[in-house]
């Protein structure tokens, strides 16, 4: 018998699986959870896999993609454009702007902390007028389409707890990651595909990258099917795809078939649905194994559109073809989208570095935009685009005419979000002259959490997992929607 | 139980068949399956208590102890690396394998001080030592609170408990006792972190106790005073004695104190071009220090024409990335013709810890007419290394000589084909991008002469100069120290953490630098100015020393528990933050618990004595729940690591405290506890579902049926090596390396010389170790012990996840270790099964389920072999 028309002759015969017949990905999705183990949890629509009852209210943006930029980029020479850091250039920090605040061990020794300005210059782009950096030209063509926060700002000084925290909500480890949380509470709308996937893109800067930890796509307490899937480079693109030599999809469905047949013998035995869910994980995973190959294979794409990504985004792997990829995925249906792209981590030798970053970054982040816009994507799907922290505006180490160095900032950065629920072409919040504390409108890293299940239709207040006696949340207790920005 | 299920109005279900009894004990006191013989003799064992005899057999089995720890690793959040950031190895598997052999034996304590340092450890750059140590203490309580009590303690670490009556105040009462530690708050970059115990064999114990008693014997046999006196004696005219640097034909020389002067008679003094040059305590006083910006010029004192002969003498201590130029005369037409000296691309040896090959270039015309050579061995450049090039004007590579502390170093020559001119009008540089790769890190005492130097002048060079600085006060770090006095003001001199929030400081710096100085002339001076009979002493002592610290660094060590003996205060951290102190506290237990029994020392030994009190209500309860949970999938209490008021209730209260009351009569009896729980009726029940049972209870909560639930990944993995044969059943040891995808480590990590950072799998039998031993790296965890909901094991874990998802149908399907393992059962179908097909697939069937097939699974398997063979005929 066919897989299918078994396995929809299982839905009528058992009322544990009340699950419309929508198809074999769905249903295998939304049974992935032991019943046994997760009883307690909230009730989840057999649709998608994601909690009944949500979205709490009409989503503006249906998916998610995270370009998170590891290692911290620099907001003084990109985003945030400070004039007045040409007359300062050279002059101490005042003790009243930093106003005691705690600076890492590695210029905390330093016996001075010289105002470094940037080296590059801004100009204003578009309709909006928006600042950008001669650093990130492409950006240019999508400031009308993006809001810059400048007025970012986080509680970590180190890479690990504040990439920890923009990931999780939490500095230390243990938690569900956003994308954890988002497909726990809106599943997923694709049938063959994980509905978190991680994509990672190595350094173009020269010196070394900040390491990544695999507790940033980790589901935490959550079950640990909302655990992001890292989709690599290569020939295995999802770990263990690939059929082993000599194995071809002929013998793979022989042998599918057969264990298939024992197992609804023994299903028939023992009553136990979770035989049932394992004979469709096997049926998903036997469509993963054509689905996810033809997702990575970019050959069907116009010889124009790796042009616009940037020629290296042929190369499997680069950040440009990760962004390419993001939209792929994004247009099949996948709910969050998390690349990490290393090597922001400019303590010294930041305009050789920097530069190198942007040469990298620059012309596939914008090129996501214009694609997503261009095929009517950009409307539902929520871009992301930041690091953990920002720069600091004193110098670490040698402070030149041409080169200088820059420590991590917790108290100031800037990122950008475009897409489904936020306005075009704005700019949020005013730092200080020095770019170091926030003036105006300052938004926290739970108010960016915040933010994004707003535009997905979740209230974050609401959006819990019950562990260790506590209703847990994404913003733990704080966290407030920027609606500044939102359309 | 019977009660409740007639309560309820259900029935027991019957006992289940011999072969899945014996299948379900057999994982569950082993995480192994039965063999086939084991299943006959248990089949044929017609007596009353042939099951309690395979219950017995199974809990002396070694494997027994791998079992029980499997669970306790989780909860111990064991793993091999430090967790955070970089996260490189750490070695605490004899810890591991102290758990497993304590299992075996039925120790009643599986607190070795171990479980307390197993948390992760950062020791990221510019991260604040406080702020870290915080976090292990926080887990230490944590992980207690979790394991002992079944209390979510860790909620009262920013404000009093929202649900259970713990105060913010009890939560910083318990901290204190795990707050005492001599550690620091940033480590681990080496491993193991202190404190630690050695682990030495006997063979290195014998040998370190034989190095220690002679090291202390010389120790004090070495008269102090009068070697003080001695050496202050010598100090005076020392500078007469050891003599300077020679100036027979010295070109020019950069001393690099605080200038770029030449101090020889030439009077070349170097210019920046571009950025600026700083100037820090170096190996000869101060020293000039290059950030890949600065560009320095020195004068064109030295033609290194190749018709002439010269010598180049200079210490260096180069920054950790990039290959780069150390001297360069190059020009930049396309002939590249001049002098460099060149350090390669670099390897790292340890964290940080750089080597790189020294290159040396005389060029007319790049790359058929030059001379070029390459030391054949990587020189470690992590402290300041003395370089001398000696040329004798030859023509030829043979005439040039690279020299690192005064040893010749072996070279290989690359070019030696040189017929013109060098000298390109050129001033020697540090630092030009155009000609060369720009120098990053510290030069200093760069002298050049117009002949290759002989060694005693070499020897002044590597010897003599850095103790005349020393002598003469150079660096001036001694003077600063003076009136420094009072700033710098030992914390405490037992607390490492209290030592290390003080390194940044620019007091501490100074400090090290003038202690490094009167080390280096005690040093000096017993090496060489010393009377004989002391020399001769202080050379032995050198000697036996650095076996020692050879030996040191030989033998494993695990971290462990101390007390300093003057404790840390303790205090409320307001928000759980380490900078808000509030009111200081002692250790203590909370209010609400029954008190700490009399007399008890308010140290982790009485909380110890505290938790295994009879009267103590939960850890009994806590910890018969946690066997619960290994055989029935759910504790007694679901929420296994919360008993509090947000926890779920039991599902059978009594049953609980009862065994909960045997398990403190027979004094912590364990294996009697798993005895009690796998002979029960219950226990033994079939695990059909009735389809109104599965409706009634789905989660078996009320135990109307037997256990039934995936394997844990271990197990998952364990079953299929085994049932091929492949499995490797040694017991304890070093973690190992299965098969992995390659560049999972690699993508993610930081590389730079740490450990644990590149994944190259293991060989032979090693690939087949039982998964408990696979190597837990926590930032990248085994991905098909992962897939099976392993956790990562950054923090406590009281319950696994039990998913069931198509990842890990690939797993079971692709992943080498399980094609092996298929492979192999093939392999033993053919020989060991006969020729009949059908035989063949039941002897097999019987080894993956320890029961025959029935008839329709005989069917589908032969067909798929029939369909499979006929593709290959």
């Amino acid at each position: 018998m066919h897989f299918e028309e078994e396995f929809k002759l299982m839905l009528t015969r058992r009322a544990f699986f009340a699950r419309t017949s929508v198809g074999i990905g769905t249903a295998a999705l939304a049974s992935l959870v032991n019943p046994d183990l997760f009883a307690d949890s909230p009730q989840i629509d057999p649709k998608t896999g994601g909690l009944v009852g949500l979205p709490h209210f009409a989503p503006k943006a249906k998916r998610v993609i995270f370009l998170q930029q590891s290692g911290a980029p620099s907001q003084i020479e990109l985003f945030d454009y400070k004039p007045q850091l040409d007359k300062l250039h050279g002059t101490e920090l005042p003790a009243s702007v930093r106003m005691g605040q705690r600076i890492t061990g590695m210029t905390s020794g330093q016996s001075t902390l010289p105002v470094a300005r940037s080296i590059f210059k801004f100009k204003q782009y578009g309709q909006s007028g928006t600042w950008i950096s001669e650093l990130l030209p492409h950006h240019g063509k999508i400031v009308d389409d993006i809001a810059v926060i400048r007025t970012m700002h986080t509680e970590a000084i180190n890479h690990d707890p504040a990439i920890t925290f923009i990931q999780t909500g939490f500095q230390q480890p243990g938690r569900p990651s956003m994308g954890g949380w988002v497909s726990y509470g809106l599943g997923s709308d694709n049938q063959d595909l994980p509905a978190f996937v991680v994509l990672i893109s190595q350094a173009n800067a020269l010196n070394v990258d900040q390491p990544l930890f695999s507790r940033l796509w980790s589901s935490g307490f959550l079950p640990s099917r909302y655990q992001g899937v890292r989709f690599r480079a290569g020939s295995d693109p999802v770990l263990y795809l690939a059929d082993p030599p000599g194995i071809d999809q002929t013998d793979r469905r022989h042998l599918l078939d057969a264990v298939a047949r024992i197992n609804r013998l023994h299903a028939e035995a023992f009553n136990d649905p979770e035989i049932t869910t394992r004979i469709t994980q096997y049926e998903m995973a036997y469509h993963m194994q054509t689905s996810v190959p033809s997702l990575m294979d970019l050959s069907d794409e116009p010889e124009q559109l790796f042009e616009l990504y940037r020629p290296d985004s042929r190369k499997p792997g680069t950040y440009a073809a990760n962004c390419l990829l993001a939209r792929r995925l994004a247009e099949r249906g996948v709910r969050f989208i998390q690349l990490y792209h290393r090597g922001w981590d400019q303590h010294n030798d930041l305009p050789r570095d920097i530069s190198l970053q942007c040469q990298g970054v620059d012309q596939a982040s914008a090129a996501l935009i214009l694609d997503l816009k261009q095929r009517n994507l950009l409307g539902d799907t929520l871009v992301i685009w930041g690091g953990e922290f920002g720069r600091t505006v004193y110098c670490q180490g040698q402070l030149t005419d041409t080169n200088y160095g820059r420590d991590h900032h917790p108290r100031c950065f800037s990122v950008w979000m475009a897409g489904g629920g936020i306005k075009r072409g704005v700019t949020l919040g005013q730092t200080d002259d020095f770019c170091y504390n926030v003036v105006e409108d300052p938004v926290h890293i739970h108010d960016l959490q915040a933010t994004i299940l707003h535009c997905l239709g979740i209230d974050h207040t609401r959006l819990t997992y019950k562990y260790q006696g506590r209703h847990q949340r994404l913003t733990d207790i704080a966290g407030n929607v920027v609606t500044k920005i939102l359309a | 139980m019977l009660a409740r299920l007639e309560h309820e109005g259900l029935k027991a279900s019957p006992q289940a068949d011999r072969v899945t009894l014996i299948r379900r004990v057999t994982f569950d006191l082993t995480g192994l399956p039965p063999t086939p013989s084991e299943v006959d003799a248990f089949l044929t064992d017609h007596s009353s208590d042939a099951y309690e005899t395979v219950v017995d057999r199974l809990l002396k089995s070694p494997h027994y102890g791998e079992r029980m720890a499997m669970q306790w690793l989780d909860l111990a959040r064991y793993a091999d690396t430090q967790g955070y950031h970089v996260d490189p190895q750490r070695d605490m598997w004899h810890w591991r394998d102290w758990v497993i052999d304590a299992f075996n034996r039925n120790l009643p304590q599986k607190i070795a001080t171990g479980f307390n340092r197993n948390h992760m450890i950062n020791f990221e750059g510019g991260a604040i030592p406080e702020e870290y140590h915080n976090e292990y203490v926080v887990d230490r309580v944590e992980t207690t609170a979790t394991v002992w009590m079944g209390t979510t303690l860790g909620c009262a670490r920013c404000h009093d408990h929202k649900y259970d009556p713990f105060k913010q105040r009890d939560f910083y009462r318990f901290y204190a006792f795990f707050n005492n530690v001599p550690e620091k708050g940033l480590d681990g970059r080496e491993g193991n972190v202190q404190p630690v115990v050695q682990i030495p064999s006997p063979d290195q114990r014998r040998r370190l106790d034989e190095l220690v008693q002679r090291i202390n014997a010389i120790e004090k046999a070495l008269p102090e005073q009068e070697i003080a006196s001695l050496q202050s004696e010598w100090e005076r005219t020392a500078l007469s004695t050891v003599s300077p640097a020679t100036r027979d034909g010295l070109l020019a020389h950069y001393p690099f104190e605080k200038d770029l002067a030449d101090t020889s008679e030439h009077n070349q003094p170097g210019r920046t071009l571009s950025g600026k040059v700083t100037f820090d305590y170096g190996a000869v006083g101060k020293a000039a220090e290059f950030n890949g910006e600065t560009q320095v010029e020195l004068g064109d004192a030295g033609t290194f024409d190749p018709s002439r002969p010269f010598g180049l003498a200079l210490w260096f201590n180069p920054g950790l990335i990039l290959e780069m130029s150390l001297v360069q005369k190059m020009d930049d037409s396309k002939d590249h013709r001049g002098f460099e000296v060149f350090l390669d691309e670099p390897a790292y040896v340890g964290p940080h810890k750089r080597t790189s090959h020294i290159v040396v270039r005389l060029v007319h015309r790049w790359p058929d007419d030059a001379i070029q050579i390459r030391t054949k061995e990587r020189v470690l450049l992590t402290s300041f290394r003395h370089l001398t090039i000696n040329y004798d004007g030859s023509d030829k590579a043979l005439g040039l000589q690279i020299l690192i502390d005064g040893q010749p170093q072996p070279v290989e020559i690359l070019q030696d084909h040189l017929t013109g001119g060098v000298d390109n009008g050129r001033p020697l540089e540090i630092g030009n991008k155009q000609t060369g790769k720009p120098y990053q890190g510290f030069i200093d005492e760069l002298r050049i002469y117009d002949k290759p130097l002989v060694d005693s002048e070499i020897e002044k060079l590597f010897f003599n100069e850095p103790v005349r600085t020393v002598l003469l006060g150079l660096s001036g770090a001694c003077a600063e120290m003076g009136r420094l006095q009072g700033e710098d003001k030992l914390a405490d001199p037992e607390d490492p953490l209290a030592q290390q929030s003080r390194e940044n400081t620019p007091a501490f710096r100074i400090k090290m630098q003038c202690q490094s100085e009167k080390d280096k002339l005690r040093d000096y001076f017993l090496t060489w100015a010393a009377p004989d009979s002391f020399r001769k002493v202080q050379a032995e002592l050198r000697a036996l020393r650095k076996q020692k610290a050879e030996l040191d660094k030989a033998i494993p060590t695990s971290m462990v528990m101390q007390e300093m003996s003057r404790p840390r205060e303790t205090f409320v951290l307001a928000r759980g933050d380490y900078r808000n102190k509030g009111e200081k506290v002692i250790p203590g237990v909370p209010a609400i618990l029954p008190p700490l029994p009399k007399d008890t020392p308010l140290n982790r030994l009485g909380l110890a004595k505290w938790l295994l009190d009879p009267s103590h209500p939960l850890t009994a309860r806590v910890e018969v729940n946690h066997f619960w949970q290994i055989y029935f999938g759910t504790g007694i209490v679901k929420t296994a690591e919360d008993f509090g008021s947000q926890g779920d209730s039991p599902s059978h209260p009594e049953l609980l405290d009862w065994l909960a009351s045997e398990f403190i009569r027979t004094r912590w009896d364990i294996k009697a506890m798993q005895r009690l729980i796998v002979t029960s009726a219950t226990y033994r029940q079939s695990s059909n579902l009735a389809p109104e049972l599965l409706e009634r209870d789905p989660e078996n909560r009320l135990l109307a049926r037997g256990p039934r639930f995936r394997l844990p990944a271990e197990m998952v993995r364990d079953n299929a090596l085994s049932v091929s044969g492949l499995l490797n059943l040694g017991i304890g040891g070093p973690s190992v390396f299965p098969y992995q995808s390659p560049g999972l480590w690699e993508e993610m990590a930081y590389g730079e010389g740490y450990t644990a950072q590149s994944y190259t799998p293991s060989h032979g039998d090693n690939l087949y170790r039982r998964s408990m031993y696979t190597f837990w790296k926590r930032t990248v965890p085994p991905p098909s012990l992962a897939t099976f909901d392993a956790p990562d094991r950054e923090k406590c874990t009281g319950r696994r996840g039990m998913t069931n998802t198509p990842l890990q149908a690939l797993v079971l399907m692709n992943d080498p270790t399980y094609v092996e393992a298929a492979r192999t059962l093939a392999q033993r179908m053919l020989t060991e099964a006969g020729s009949d097909s059908a035989r063949r697939i039941s002897y097999a069937f019987r080894l993956a389920t320890a029961r025959k097939p029935g008839p329709e699974e005989l069917k589908a398997l032969g067909e798929l072999a029939q369909q499979e063979l006929a593709r290959y005929l």
